[in-house]
């Protein structure tokens, strides 16, 4: 078969047919344009979600074990898996942990947190955000520095002093410039504290919006039971992270039941997260993909009446020496064409979208939804446009031509 | 029927062919029992009133339909045998046809119209369809309006186009069906003219169905039809 030299005239024809139905092309491929704009805006904005939160865990540097309540992440067995406080069940830890785990050599850091949602006064202001109390090496692991002022000591754990270190976007609605809070007194459940220092930004919604506070200085109101959500432990080379979580593990196993607790790295959690993810944004990229069916519905409908309306040009090509492949070729080419513009166009809308959220979203166009984007309206293309051509290339010819 | 030049081999012949359609619960016997010979250098015209089954003759001998009954042969090739590409290739190679209301393709210019059949050529074309294309319509006086769509000339004119269309191919057959029928009394016989200048210059084997008797008459050979069946003459 001929294709290749008379994929001009197929290409000829189909636009000399475009041209005459413009509105109704532009329609047609509008419903296509519309579902791979869908499709492509949803990788991309998974992808961008997927780069934020692998930026979002590197921040909290490398060597990180998480010590976590309940047998969530990085169980093998399964299980329910969530992330947040309370979303977990388990145990909650205290200070007897945190000495115990003090003991593995391999561990520089051993960082409790106890983390709460509360609102906080200060500067005439309220805000709603979080106390993160923890104790000094919570800087170093974090990888936190201050803007202004200081961060708080272990003589400020140990003293109990009631300073504060607040988070960027906290201090900024409070004293309306970050840096200014430094010396000013806030309130946390009527418990005065005193910030002595802002951290710079860092991006991550929950350390922004914290005030962290030396955790034996919350003990009694705000953390009546002394207890910690997690305990990070910061191993000092990344040899050392499987030894340190199994004697992390065997250390916590002597007062707690092994499904009480789990011990994992970051990299174990950020995978977890991206299958969670995945499964999320592939059950968006399914039912966006309704509208692509949708369209690709639009263009069977328009290349049937097409095939109607061109019976009788059918018959001429048909006598003229035309064979049912030479006919299928050309309505299958006209549905490809047709589905494939749409596509790009709606991969060209998309690309546009990514650019203009960019700045607040971190969405991304990557070879993928480019790739989809062509092959998927290509396929619709081919798929819908089939079964018209089929019908086109079954016409007895003497039919076709008699046709009026 | 009557005047088979014996000795010579036919390029179509047709043995007892009959074409039965149906139309919901009748039956209609388009053509009954008919066998013909066409020979090389053939100018035969086929008379007969509207509904005597002359066009399905045509299209029978065109390729466009098959018999019910009885057998075709192309060049000695029983057209039964062929799959539907093989007779796709033989319209496109053998048989050129004009048609009463011309089959011009109004989306395409008329240089495009007289190139289509050069698009489905299955084997390498012997000439260049372009400088042929444009050969031919300045042969046939209507080169300046090569780039218009044919909605936009004259039924004469769009005549001549479908004409070149019928012959860029170099057919050993043209078929023609009421050829003059959408035409004057002035261009009428010029598109004839036309018809049978190609005969006398390329031997091109020309069958005219007509229902005008003096139209038929042109021809050297008349075969005439009645109710789907060949007469000794016109009734």
């Amino acid at each position: 078969m001929k294709i290749k030299g008379n994929l001009n005239h197929l290409l000829n024809t189909a636009f000399s047919n475009f041209k005459r139905n413009k509105a109704r092309t532009i329609l047609t491929s509008l419903g296509i344009m519309i579902g791979v704009l869908s499709v492509v805006l949803l990788i991309a904005l998974g992808v961008g979600l997927k780069n934020y939160l692998k930026e979002q865990f590197e921040n909290l540097g490398a060597n990180l074990i998480m010590i976590f309540p309940g047998s969530g992440f990085g169980d093998s067995e399964g299980g329910a898996s969530g992330f947040g406080p309370g979303m977990m069940g388990g145990t909650d830890f205290d200070e007897k942990d945190v000495k115990n785990l003090q003991k593995i050599p391999e561990a520089d850091y051993v960082v409790p947190v106890f983390f709460k949602s509360l609102t906080i006064e200060g500067g005439g202001e309220k805000f709603t955000g979080y106390v993160e109390a923890s104790n000094e090496e919570i800087f170093e692991v974090m990888n936190l520095t201050p803007i202004a002022g200081r961060v708080f000591t272990k003589s400020d754990v140990q003293r109990k002093t009631k300073n504060a270190v607040l988070g960027y976007v906290i201090a900024e609605n409070l004293f309306t410039e970050a840096t200014r809070a430094v010396g000013k007194t806030i309130k946390i459940s009527n418990q005065r504290f005193k910030v002595i220092g802002v951290i710079e930004k860092k991006g991550d919604r929950e350390l922004d919006n914290s005030a962290v506070l030396p955790y034996k200085s919350t003990f009694g109101n705000l953390n009546p039971n002394k207890t910690f959500f997690t305990i990070y432990l910061g191993v000092n080379s990344e040899d050392n992270i499987e030894t340190v979580k199994q004697k992390a593990e065997k250390i916590l196993l002597k007062r707690y039941e092994k499904d009480e607790f789990s011990v994992t790295e970051q990299a174990e959690i950020l995978s977890t997260v991206n299958q969670i993810f995945d499964i999320v944004n592939g059950i968006l990229i399914a039912i966006g993909s309704i509208s692509l069916v949708v369209g690709g519905i639009g263009i069977m409908n328009i290349m049937y009446a097409t095939v109607t309306e061109r019976t009788k040009e059918i018959g001429i090509r048909r006598a003229i020496g035309a064979t049912q492949d030479d006919i299928l070729f050309q309505f299958l080419s006209e549905a490809v064409v047709l589905s494939v513009s749409g596509g790009l166009l709606g991969l060209l809308l998309a690309s546009l979208i990514v650019l203009a959220i960019r700045s607040f979203f971190p969405a991304a166009i990557n070879l993928l939804a480019v790739t989809v984007a062509f092959f998927v309206s290509s396929i619709i293309g081919i798929f819908f446009g089939v079964f018209p051509a089929r019908r086109a290339a079954k016409l007895t010819p003497l039919e076709a031509i008699r046709y009026e | 029927m009557g005047n088979d030049s014996p000795g010579k081999k036919p390029i179509i012949k047709l043995t007892a062919v009959s074409k039965t359609y149906h139309l919901g619960e009748e039956t209609v016997k388009a053509i009954q029992d008919v066998s013909l010979e066409v020979y090389k250098k053939d100018y035969i015209s086929i008379l007969g009133a509207s509904g005597s089954g002359k066009s399905t003759l045509m299209y029978l001998i065109g390729l466009l339909e098959t018999p019910s009954q009885g057998k075709i042969f192309l060049n000695n090739k029983n057209i039964a045998q062929l799959t539907d590409t093989q007779l796709s290739e033989l319209r496109n190679e053998t048989v050129g046809f004009v048609f009463q209301s011309f089959n011009l393709i109004n989306k395409f210019t008329v240089l495009e119209n007289v190139l289509l059949p050069t698009k489905y050529a299955k084997t390498k074309l012997k000439f260049n369809p372009l400088s042929k294309a444009k050969k031919l319509l300045k042969e046939f006086g209507i080169y300046d309006r090569k780039d218009f769509f044919p909605n936009k000339i004259s039924g004469g004119q769009q005549q001549r186009v479908a004409i070149a269309r019928a012959i860029i191919m170099n057919p050993e057959i043209i078929l023609a069906d009421e050829p003059t029928g959408n035409l004057d009394s002035k261009t009428g016989p010029e598109i004839l003219s036309l018809l049978e200048k190609l005969h006398q210059q390329f031997h091109t084997t020309i069958i005219m169905v007509t229902h005008e008797k003096n139209i038929a008459q042109r021809a050297k050979r008349h075969i005439y039809i009645k109710d789907g069946q060949l007469t000794k003459k016109y009734l």
